[in-house]
């Protein structure tokens, strides 16, 4: 049993190493970066560094960013498991939070009750825009990574409208939608952070992705259409059902996320605020290479990046905008299977 | 209908030349086998560089090719991360785009101390060429006459990339490597070699294109290409993968652009609808072409 375990965690740690040396290649350029564009660049990097643990105002709003992340991460990755691109998650998220933000208003007499039936009527939405794109690929073969973010580009666009016309509200200075009642709001973590125990909820998301992808007949058939669709038919899986349910299944997280950010942190759609957040959960399902147990430290990650960019930018010379090229460093290496592989021993063909 | 339709058509030519360029490009990496999403970075690199360059040395020419140099220099670093690190050329597309959004920002703010829009006073707007003899042709004179270099430059262009994809041996590799790159590999040919120079190519008219967004207004905006190299991608599709269809669906989107500027301007629609309309008329095009494509299948087969 010990000597089956040992097995397992070498090859673990060695595939590991591949991903912790772009980890470090990442970070090495955020020194570089900082040498070439600050004044001073000890500073910028002891901020960079170490503002975000330096403070629970800072360390908490670490935390709290990385939880949409996490739900991005989780979409994107069902989908890519099912071998479709899931491209739209910029508008899934703000669709999804729009729709949120108005049902809590309506619902707001039905009490709890009010609040669930919204969070899944925005995470549907969302969900529906995704899955929508699996319809199109089921039917006419379109290529789903494409329409999605077609879509997801044009929803941003309406939510924009509907938030700065028919909805707004005038008596704030903001371009956004009234607020939802202060009884459906989360609570604080670690306040004055704006750490919710929307964490809590994305953890549970966390857990339910996984056995829902390890441990039930319907995620088992789901990752083997992506491994091999030909192969999957052949046994006798339903493939076409497995292009439109993880579509709708990874918007439906994305909108799941963009509710609990309105819920734990921004308590009402405000104009633009989830730009990024779709991406960067993109970009966390390929760190997480799709395992939604590794969506966690991946999401952390980039959260660190982007609260170590912040910090740097309010105590230092340099601007937010380097966390995107440090992003972006990752980005580049991140799928390469030559540096991913370096430190594995060669296998022997099978 | 006639006093109204031609300006538009005229700005069309202006709109769709960044798109057709970028996709120019895009067609060469496409017909490769490669799936190139960076068009949107490179755009926006080259849209920085050029704009920057000509600033710093004061010609629009060494600006522009200073530019396409840069977005060269990013498209060979695209290229041997993924074919020579074996990445995912869908992430290492990404990267790039999300690398030149990242970059331009923190190069404006580093240069310039401002994050936002940086006008340069010094650069004067595009010389619009034609003769009135070409200009009073009627309709096409008014449509096709009258644009900057870059509009002429890419019609020259489009005519050498198809001789070159159809009519050079180097064309021929090229396609045949998106096609069935082993037999190019038992000919004792690299494929490899192959995308590398697709790769460069559009790194070469996504320069020249970013050159044309930026040169154009004289100033650099952040996101300045707004999801031009996109649509670039979906032109490439709609196009049909040929030289010249690249040209109608270039051609349709400007149209489609140059109708929602006027349109906001004249018609009492909300703005964001407006802009939403490249986007779902897109959308609706990639579906027409998927049915048209699956029911010849059907037939054929």
């Amino acid at each position: 049993m010990l000597e089956n375990k040992n097995k397992k965690v070498l090859p673990t740690l060695r595939e590991g190493a591949g991903s912790l040396l772009i980890v470090l290649i990442a970070l090495s350029a955020v020194i570089a970066l900082s040498l070439i564009l600050s004044k001073n660049p000890g500073k910028t990097l002891g901020y960079f560094f170490l503002g975000p643990l330096q403070s629970r105002y800072y360390f908490g709003n670490m935390l709290n960013s990385a939880i949409p992340l996490i739900f991005g991460g989780l979409g994107v990755s069902l989908a890519m498991q099912s071998g479709n691109f899931n491209l739209g998650g910029e508008g899934q998220i703000y669709g999804g939070a729009l729709i949120t933000t108005l049902c809590t208003i309506y619902f707001a007499p039905l009490g709890i009750v009010g609040a669930l039936l919204a969070l899944f009527a925005g995470a549907s939405t969302a969900g529906a825009l995704a899955g929508f794109s699996g319809f199109l690929r089921m039917k006419w073969n379109t290529s789903e990574l494409i329409t999605s973010f077609l879509i997801s580009n044009a929803v941003l666009l309406v939510v924009n409208y509907l938030i700065a016309g028919p909805f707004l509200d005038p008596s704030t200075s903001l371009i956004a939608t009234r607020k939802i009642p202060e009884t459906f709001r989360l609570s604080a973590l670690l306040p004055p952070s704006n750490l919710s125990t929307a964490l809590f909820f994305a953890l549970v998301a966390v857990i339910t992705v996984h056995i829902y992808l390890y441990k039930t007949k319907s995620g088992y058939e789901l990752r083997m259409t992506g491994l091999n669709s030909r192969f999957a038919k052949y046994g006798g899986i339903n493939t076409k059902k497995f292009i439109v349910l993880p579509m709708f299944l990874s918007g439906f997280l994305y909108g799941l996320g963009g509710g609990f950010a309105i819920y734990g942190t921004y308590f009402a759609s405000i104009k633009e605020f989830s730009a990024g957040m779709g991406w960067n959960g993109l970009a966390v399902a390929l760190i997480a290479k799709n395992k939604p147990s590794a969506v966690i430290p991946a999401a952390l990650f980039f959260a660190y990046i982007e609260a170590g960019a912040r910090s740097a930018m309010l105590h230092s010379d340099v601007t937010f905008e380097i966390a995107a090229i440090v992003q972006s460093i990752v980005f580049f290496l991140i799928s390469s299977e030559v540096l991913l592989t370096l430190f594995e021993k060669k296998r022997r063909p099978a | 209908m006639m006093h109204f339709s031609i300006p538009i058509l005229h700005s069309a030519v202006t709109i769709m030349t960044p798109l057709l360029l970028a996709s120019m490009g895009g067609l060469f990496t496409e017909l490769s086998g490669m799936l190139n999403i960076a068009l949107e970075g490179l755009l926006l690199t080259g849209a920085f560089f050029s704009v920057v360059f000509t600033y710093f040395t004061g010609s629009m020419i060494a600006g522009t090719l200073l530019g396409i140099g840069c977005t060269m220099l990013l498209s060979a670093i695209l290229a041997s991360v993924t074919l020579n690190l074996k990445s995912n050329v869908f992430i290492t597309g990404l990267a790039v785009n999300l690398f030149a959004s990242g970059l331009t920002v923190v190069l404006s703010f580093a240069l310039f101390a401002n994050k936002g829009v940086v006008v340069f006073d010094n650069i004067r707007p595009l010389p619009l060429l034609g003769t009135p003899r070409l200009a009073s042709i009627p309709i096409l004179g008014d449509i096709f006459i009258g644009h900057s270099a870059f509009v002429y430059l890419s019609w020259l262009l489009l005519v050498i990339c198809y001789f070159v994809l159809y009519r050079t041996p180097f064309g021929f590799r090229i396609r045949a490597t998106g096609l069935h790159q082993e037999a190019l590999s038992s000919l004792g040919m690299r494929p490899n070699a192959y995308r590398f120079a697709s790769f460069l190519i559009s790194g070469f008219t996504c320069g020249l294109g970013g050159a044309m967004l930026t040169l154009n207004l004289g100033a650099f905006v952040p996101n300045i290409t707004a999801g031009k190299g996109w649509i670039a991608l979906v032109v490439i599709f709609l196009g049909n993968k040929k030289p010249f269809g690249l040209f109608i669906a270039a051609f349709i989107f400007g149209l489609a652009d140059a109708f929602s500027n006027y349109a906001q301007g004249a018609l009492n629609i909300p703005s964001d609808f407006i802009l939403a309309i490249p986007y779902v008329f897109t959308l609706l095009a990639m579906i027409g072409s998927s049915i048209y494509a699956k029911n010849k299948g059907a037939i054929e087969s």
